[in-house]
């Protein structure tokens, strides 16, 4: 496999890119879910009604189901292909390996997405004009296609960070029953049904002509769903086993926004929990639409959390042990390590007229086509304002041994010249871009950093991490004292 | 290439072409709905709200766009799996050299998607005849936006030796010779879907094709000549632009579309559209529409849409380097999942023909 396929890399300026995919992601997801929770309450709505049990289910049905294909119908929809769009700008390799592994799953996934489309709009369009059983057998058809979209893709989410047993079969349902995907497919559907709960909540406040008593009545069942939450951190807890140690080491604490997303969307989930079983459920209080629109919120904070962590554990990869988040695979580290990582880059940089120096103009290649997916130059996570302390040995040090300096980050792929031309570059911006640049070239330099390089190995961080951490596991097993450390890089 | 599009290529190559073509038609089937729809309503707000009162189409548009579009991006999934098999560095090339001005379709869709409801909402009625015309107006000017950038994405992602320097430019804007004929292309293509898919319509929901409803005053056109006039006009243009768009392709390409590959396309393609023109012509002066001359229309639409879009995919294979990228589309076809794929198509497709019946019935 090719090591680094090389597109022109789009610039956001100052924004990171993951803010931008991580921000339409969250969003996505949480109008998808409303959608997947709305088909299964709605279910049970129409179900509650014909048993004779809730006379006002029918009515209410009908005006969920159009807040439900206004929002999402409309924004769902679109941001789904949005997300794809999106995913190509940030990463075109990741999702380019996706649709080639998964593309029948994907396929079969477009076509549960067909049915939910004409069953939702049929119903959305005659449902109330039609009897009970046929508008609850479009119901079901409606939440069960959009269940199964869930279904489908969730498989090739979870691969991503758990791809299991594919890393050595290459088989697509290997990759798709991977570790994490019992686990997550459940975590969803209960965050569906919470969500389109509260969602629930909040339109009965909205939409007129039901009186206090029918709201009531209505909140109470449409909260019945919030039970669920209750199993909330047990499937978390499930989730977060099945992750690789060291994705789960960043979430429980080694890295402090991964664990504070983390305890964001637990803090969000228990409170609505909390609330739901406590309040609505047991003391039958009332929830007016300021309660329920913060509940609302709430929920989306804790899917906002729960997607940031997501997203964050898998990192140094985008596909877990497979391709780096630069999209450079695996094995590619060592290739590029001999042939260069911009040797074969077709594509100038925009600015190329503003650098003094051909080496400043390497160095931000290189940056280009190592850094620039989560780092900016001087904007946010901004690589000058990282490096801003360190000494230049340093720079060179931690950018040779980058898997070492955050195991997050993926090893450097390159030549010693091109790391020494990134270094000189952030040396060049922090000294405010001068006019003039004088071209480092030290063959020493070169050879030291050249050392480091080899010294740091083409691993990824977390497998000396990881094997840290057994070894600490044993000393603490045994009682041995641990080994004092050394400020000498090691061999 | 000696063999007729798609034999001739390998195996793999040939499977996710039929794929992208068929998927694709159904995109157009849909975006042609959605495209015309939304110029024909625009204009007919324009002209004012007598002559709106009058025309029955004007009341479908207005009724189904707000679907056709979910349908339209619907089905624009599909292709677009397929595009990423078979051109994958092509297609995701020109996505990120147009960058934001690529990605400004989908806020624009979603404004469009949200203005089709409020142009069919109580809200809008209630107010002045004046306020539907920028509404109708913005939703036609998002659709064109939108059409013109997948072209603009189309032609640039077979425009390899143009990427670097674009890429260098820090533009975000591809022109060549062959965007507005080409566009042009679609855009009148759509007029003719467009007609054939009212006549359908308003044959489906009992629409009074020749006599207007009682008590309303015949104004311009009767309702039949009207769509006969919209698909003739759809028509011609198709041929005018055609015929502007292959002065600007290399020798080669013309070869491929005239040549063995596409020429049986290309005849297929004049065929259809032919046939649709007799079939509105005889309509137009008959001022009626027996169904075998829908039927007629219909089948003339179907094969110019599809050999258009098959000669679409002729110029692509006879521009990009398409024995390079065998390689990929049959590792691609060694991948696991078609069969699991085949069942739940189908399956899904008896579900909805289902839902149709079940809300068809009741209705
Ligand atoms: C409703 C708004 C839309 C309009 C007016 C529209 C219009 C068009 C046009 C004119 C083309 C042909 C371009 C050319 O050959 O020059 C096209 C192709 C295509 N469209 Fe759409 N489109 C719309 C929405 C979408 C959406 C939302 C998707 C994806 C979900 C989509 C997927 C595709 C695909 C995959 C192609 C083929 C691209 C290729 O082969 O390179 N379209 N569209």
């Amino acid at each position: 496999m090719n090591p680094l396929e090389y597109y022109p890399i789009v610039d956001l300026g100052p924004v990171m890119k993951g803010m931008v995919i991580g921000g339409l992601g969250i969003f996505h997801v949480f109008l998808a879910q409303f959608a997947i929770g709305g088909g299964m309450l709605l279910c049970y709505l129409q179900w509650l009604h014909m048993q004779g049990k809730c006379p006002l289910a029918r009515r209410f049905a009908d005006g969920y189901f159009k807040a439900l294909v206004l929002v999402s119908f409309v924004l769902g929809a679109v941001t789904g292909v949005a997300m794809w769009f999106t995913s190509i700008q940030i990463s075109p390799r990741t999702i380019g390996v996706m649709v080639h592994e998964f593309h029948w799953v994907w396929a079969t996934e477009w076509s549960f997405f067909c049915l939910e489309v004409v069953a939702g709009y049929l119903f959305y369009r005659y449902g109330p004009r039609l009897a009970d059983r046929a508008r609850m057998q479009l119901l079901l058809l409606y939440a069960c296609a959009s269940w199964m979209s869930l279904f489908w893709i969730n498989g090739i989410l979870s691969w991503q960070l758990t791809p299991g047993g594919w890393l050595e079969s290459r088989s697509v349902w290997d990759g798709f029953f991977n570790p994490g995907f019992l686990p997550s497919l459940i975590f969803r559907t209960v965050s569906a049904a919470a969500i389109a709960s509260l969602a629930a909540c909040v339109l009965i406040n909205l939409v007129g002509g039901f009186t206090r008593d029918q709201r009531e009545s209505l909140v109470a069942i449409c909260a019945r769903p919030l039970v669920l939450m209750l199993v909330m951190p047990l499937l978390g807890a499930w989730y977060l086993g099945t992750m690789p140690p060291a994705s789960r080491s960043w979430a429980t604490g080694g890295s402090v926004p991964m664990t504070m997303f983390l305890t964001m969307a637990v803090g969000s989930s228990m409170l609505i929990g909390l609330y739901a079983v406590v309040g609505i459920l047991r003391q039958r209080l009332f929830v007016n639409g300021a309660t329920s629109l913060l509940l609302l919120a709430l929920a989306f904070v804790a899917t906002a959390g729960g997607e940031f962590v997501r997203e964050g554990v898998r990192k140094p990869f985008t596909i877990r042990e497979y391709l780096y988040s630069n999209a450079i695979t695996r094995d590619g580290i060592a290739v590029l390590r001999e042939r260069g990582s911009i040797t074969d880059d077709p594509y100038p940089l925009r600015d190329e007229a503003a650098y003094p120096a051909e080496q400043l103009v390497v160095g931000a290649k290189v940056f280009r086509a190592q850094c620039s997916v989560c780092h900016t130059l001087e904007g946010i996570n901004a690589v000058v304002d990282l490096a801003a302390t360190w000494s230049l040995d340093q720079r060179r040090l931690n950018i040779a041994q980058l898997q070492r300096t955050k195991p997050f980050m993926p090893p450097f792929a390159g030549t010693a010249e091109e790391l020494e031309s990134l270094v000189q570059l952030i040396g060049w911006i922090e000294a405010g871009r001068p006019a003039a640049w004088q071209e480092s070239g030290d063959a020493a330099v070169l050879n030291q950093i050249r050392q480091w390089i080899a010294e740091a190995g083409t691993s990824p961080g977390h497998e000396r991490m990881s094997a840290e951490l057994v070894a600490a596991e044993v000393r603490e097993a045994t009682g041995s004292p641990a080994p004092r450390r050394s400020m000498k890089v090691e061999p | 290439m000696t063999e007729v599009f798609p034999l001739g290529f390998p195996p793999a190559t040939c499977f996710y072409l039929v794929l992208l073509v068929a998927t694709l038609v159904l995109h157009m089937v849909f975006m042609h709905y959605v495209l015309a729809g939304a110029a024909y309503l625009a204009f007919g707000r324009f002209m004012g709200p007598k002559r709106c009162a009058v025309c029955g189409w004007q009341a479908i548009l207005i009724d189904w766009l707000p679907f056709a579009t979910g349908l339209a991006i619907t089905a624009g999934v599909a292709p677009l799996l397929f595009v990423q098999i078979l051109y994958q560095r092509e297609f995701y090339t020109a996505n990120l050299l147009l960058s934001h001005r690529w990605m400004a379709i989908l806020p624009v869709l979603i404004v469009c998607f949200y203005l089709l409801y409020v142009q069919k909402s109580a809200w809008i009625t209630r107010r002045a005849w004046f306020w539907r015309i920028p509404v109708a107006g913005v939703v036609f000017a998002g659709f064109a936006f939108i059409a013109f950038s997948w072209t603009e994405n189309h032609l640039l992602s077979l425009d390899a030796a143009a990427w670097p320097e674009l890429y260098g430019s820090g533009s975000f804007r591809y022109t060549s010779s062959g965007l507005l004929p080409r566009l042009g292309i679609w855009f009148f293509a759509a007029f003719t879907t467009l007609a054939v898919e009212l006549a359908w319509q308003g044959r489906l929901l009992g629409m009074k094709l020749v006599q207007p409803p009682p008590g309303v005053a015949v104004m311009g056109l009767s309702a039949v000549r009207r769509l006969s006039l919209t698909a003739t006009s759809g028509g011609l243009g198709v041929l005018a632009c055609g015929t502007a768009y292959a002065w600007t392709l290399p020798g080669e390409t013309t070869r491929a579309l005239t040549g063995p590959l596409g020429g049986a396309w290309l005849v297929a393609a004049v065929a259809g559209l032919a046939v649709q023109l007799a079939a509105w012509a005889w309509v137009a002066v008959q001022n009626r529409f027996p169904l075998p001359l829908l039927i007629t229309a219909t089948a003339g639409c179907l094969v110019s849409l599809t050999s258009g879009v098959v000669l679409r995919e002729v110029v692509r294979v006879s521009t990009v380097d398409i024995k390079a990228l065998a390689v990929a589309h049959a590792e691609a076809a060694t991948i696991g999942g078609l069969p699991v794929f085949l069942l739940f198509a189908a399956v899904n497709a008896a579900a909805i023909v289902w839902c149709i019946r079940t809300a068809a019935r009741a209705v």
